[in-house]
């Protein structure tokens, strides 16, 4: 077999020790109150409610409503519309269709003192209001001013499609169906505006989201609307004037609210906890396994950086995912978890070199006889956060939709603090693989080539011992 | 220590166990089950405040505000000194949050010196609750039965189904400990409960896999040197330190996190670490004093059977 030369250790060792500082620190650069993050560090990670306060709420059509697929999605757009009309960018929205659900997680908004985010949970749920106004003039505040043409109540519909116009090209338009009570309303304004500079503006609550000009008078009660749509604004713009026809308000029973100063601590507590638990379990590893425990040591931090960045979205591949308290600790309980394959590793290197072993055969059947083992033993744990991914995942999300052949009759779940656990975990244990496997033994083969490294009691031998 | 016969000592080990389990059932019976709001619905409130608070009045206060029955306790947190009060609503139906802002506005009034501020609100609709709870528990009877499977296929050679079920029995017994702890901190069962014993699942069958991982390579090494007893016994051995020292280093990382969060009063936190502490130590126990020797007492039935068969011939 081919040996591990001397440099590797150097070079794995300085691998970690970069991927360390790249993912607690980031790479931004901060310009004119301006900061643009290139490589995002610990302080990107998006924390869950628990810890920044915030508000989880669940939203469900009222009781005997039998919503439709395409009402849901409306209820979703005006969510979504409110969410962002209240200046709330950081919120997550799922929306299970089976169950009828719409779950919205956002955090207390920083700096402002007095949010109220009861108010901003009633806002959510009411309907919307849809209007059809004559022109896009607005006062001071941006409150619409146009006469109302059309209300909510005067649409029965809006479809995304797809159609040929009379000059041969295609494209996409969001055709209108409306009640009789808007046809003749409908009828006389564009009977009136047709041909003008004057577009009628569609407007939810006080979002402009439309405002088509008006080629001809329609007098039918149905209309298109065309421009530069691509599938996806069609659709979007369906599902937001649908939604202000929705026949019903959501309701929520289901709501979770915590203040900002509840887990403001708790942060810090838990990274006091995660620093405690690396020093007292290195500790432990060095006193019991000396020099194996170094590597596995510094293997320890790149797994704890490799959790950090899969959590922050420092990897282009893998997307930033919401961190909480049980998620911290899940990144905790894994560095206890982790040594393990290191200490299985270890004892058969010990075993080995009591037998009289070279310092060599000793390390390299120590990790070839500890791999079995070490498989076994981290599959299971991965089974496991599997299925707390999936148990406990918000709707769509990957692994809940490879559970949902078994999960298939319930809902979300009301807490989404154990899903970020179940995360850290999974990633943990992958990247124990890589790091407490794999790094760690290349970093032992290497560091034992040399001289002073090759006392057997440093891998457990009776002092004394010579090679 | 070198010598000791973990197989021949199990009558003690069983009954300790047995022991504490009894202990469990016993608690479970008198001081009751209790789920969180989480899983049977309800509300909880919680508002903090300064100066002096008289417990009756604020209860008859948010029972005017809101025309239902509640009960409030008083609280301090020990970290900062600051004193709450928590409202809890009597029947398991969730609060809407008209009623929510009804109940804020009403303690504000009448208790105007004291600076109330809303801390945390949780209400849970009772039908979302239980399907929560019913899908809580079919996660553990997944992660349950994947560790099955994967046991039976893994160890085959070693008497596979019966070691998958050995280890079973040892996850079930993790389970109880870690239920054990729920009941007699009087903990109200919640999601956290559900993560630490799927988690714990997964952590006792993993130990008790490295162990019959020994065992299989133990089986090729000295086949018909050893007696199966004797032939576990040594496993156990070889591989008791590994056990011991993961244990160690997990119980720790974890034990960090206990006291930390007791210290702040971080309560989402100390409801997860210690039933997880309890069932990482519990893990440890029931892979090397429980599963092996139940195993080995199934091998040398199934040997005994087998000859017995052999000598009626």
């Amino acid at each position: 077999m081919k040996r591990v030369g001397k440099p590797v250790f150097f070079i794995v060792a300085l691998a970690i020790v970069l991927l360390s500082l790249l993912s607690v620190f980031g790479i931004s650069t901060e310009y004119a109150d301006k900061k643009n993050v290139y490589i995002k560090g610990a302080s990107d990670i998006r924390l869950g409610i628990d810890i920044r306060g915030g508000v989880d709420v669940t939203f469900t059509p009222p009781e005997g409503v039998d919503a439709t697929r395409e009402q849901m999605a409306s209820a979703e757009a005006v969510i979504q519309n409110r969410l962002v009309s209240l200046n709330i960018t950081d919120s997550e929205v799922y929306t299970d269709y089976n169950n009828q659900r719409i779950i919205v997680r956002f955090p207390w908004k920083e700096d402002e003192a007095d949010f109220n985010p009861e108010e901003a949970i009633k806002e959510l749920g009411t309907t919307a209001r849809l209007t059809f106004r004559e022109g896009i003039g607005t006062d001071e505040s941006g409150t619409p001013t146009g006469e109302i043409i059309l209300e909510g109540k005067d649409v029965e519909s809006a479809t995304a499609g797809y159609v040929t116009t009379n000059s041969g090209t295609q494209q996409y338009v969001v055709s209108l169906k409306l009640y009789d009570s808007g046809k003749e309303k409908f009828a006389e304004a564009t009977t009136r505006l047709a041909g003008t500079t004057t577009p009628i503006s569609i407007w939810m609550d006080d979002t402009l989201i439309s405002y088509p000009q008006v080629d001809e008078a329609i007098t039918n009660g149905e209309a298109q609307i065309s421009g530069n749509f691509t599938a996806q604004t069609a659709t979007e713009l369906a599902s937001r004037i649908n939604a202000g026809a929705l026949p019903f308000a959501l309701e929520t029973e289901n709501f979770r609210t915590i203040d900002p100063t509840l887990g403001s601590g708790a942060l810090d507590a838990m990274l006091l906890a995660g620093v405690l638990a690396l020093v007292l379990v290195c500790a432990f590893m060095i006193f019991k396994y000396r020099l194996p425990a170094v590597t596995a040591c510094i293997a320890l931090i790149g797994q704890i950086a490799g959790t950090i960045a899969a959590t922050s979205g420092f990897f282009p591949f893998v997307s930033s995912f919401t961190l909480t308290l049980p998620g911290i600790a899940g990144i905790i309980l894994a560095i206890g978890m982790g040594v393990d394959a290191n200490i299985i590793a270890a004892e058969r290197i010990k075993e080995e070199i009591r037998l009289g072993k070279t310092v060599d055969t000793s390390v390299r059947n120590g990790f070839k006889k500890a791999f079995s083992a070490v498989l076994d033993g981290n599959i299971t744990i991965i089974i496991v956060a599997i299925v707390l991914l999936g148990a406990f995942g918000p709707p769509g999300s990957f692994f809940s939709t490879i559970l949902s052949p078994v999960f298939f009759m319930f809902g979300p779940s009301a807490s989404g603090s154990i899903y970020s656990f179940g995360y850290t975990l999974l990633v943990g244990v992958i990247l124990n693989f890589i790091m407490g496997v794999g790094a760690s033994q290349l970093m032992l083969k290497s560091i034992s080539r040399f001289k002073c490294f090759r006392n057997p009691w440093l891998y457990g031998g009776k002092r004394g011992e010579k090679e | 220590m070198k010598d000791f016969d973990f197989i021949g000592h199990r009558k003690i080990f069983f009954t300790i166990s047995l022991v504490l389990i009894g202990v469990i059932l016993l608690a479970a019976i008198f001081f009751g089950v209790e789920l969180d709001i989480q899983f049977k619905g309800g509300a909880i409130a919680e508002y903090t405040y300064t100066g002096e608070l008289d417990e009756n009045s604020v209860q008859s206060t948010a029972e005017a505000a809101i025309g239902r029955q509640v009960s409030v306790q008083k609280t301090q947190d020990m970290a900062d000194g600051s004193s709450s009060i928590v409202i809890t609503l009597a029947s398991d139906a969730g609060l809407n949050v008209e009623d929510q802002e009804k109940l804020t506005s009403a303690l504000q009034e009448a208790y105007a010196d004291n600076s109330i501020h809303l801390l945390s609100v949780d209400s849970v609709e009772p039908t979302m609750g239980r399907e929560f709870l019913m899908k809580s528990l079919l996660a553990v009877a997944l992660a349950s039965l994947l560790i099955v499977i994967y046991v039976a296929i893994r160890f085959r050679k070693i008497g596979g189904m019966s070691a998958g079920v050995m280890a079973v029995v040892a996850l079930i017994h993790d389970v109880i400990m870690v239920f054990g702890v729920f009941v007699i901190l009087r903990i109200p069962l919640n999601n956290n409960f559900m993560a630490v014993a799927i988690t714990i699942i997964g952590y006792s069958v993993n130990d008790t896999i490295v162990i019959y991982d020994r065992i299989r390579e133990n089986e090729r090494l000295y086949r018909n040197k050893l007696s199966f007893h004797e032939l576990v016994n040594k496993s156990i051995h070889q591989s008791f330190t590994r056990s011991l020292n993961t244990s160690i280093t997990t119980v720790l990382a974890m034990l960090c996190v206990a006291v930390v969060a007791v210290v702040a009063g971080v309560d989402s936190i100390v409801s997860f670490a210690i039933p997880m502490i309890v069932g990482l130590v519990s893990g440890f126990y029931s892979t090397v004093f429980i599963a092996n020797p139940l195993y080995v007492m199934w091998q040398d039935h199934k040997s005994k059977k087998r000859l017995a068969e052999k000598s009626a011939k």
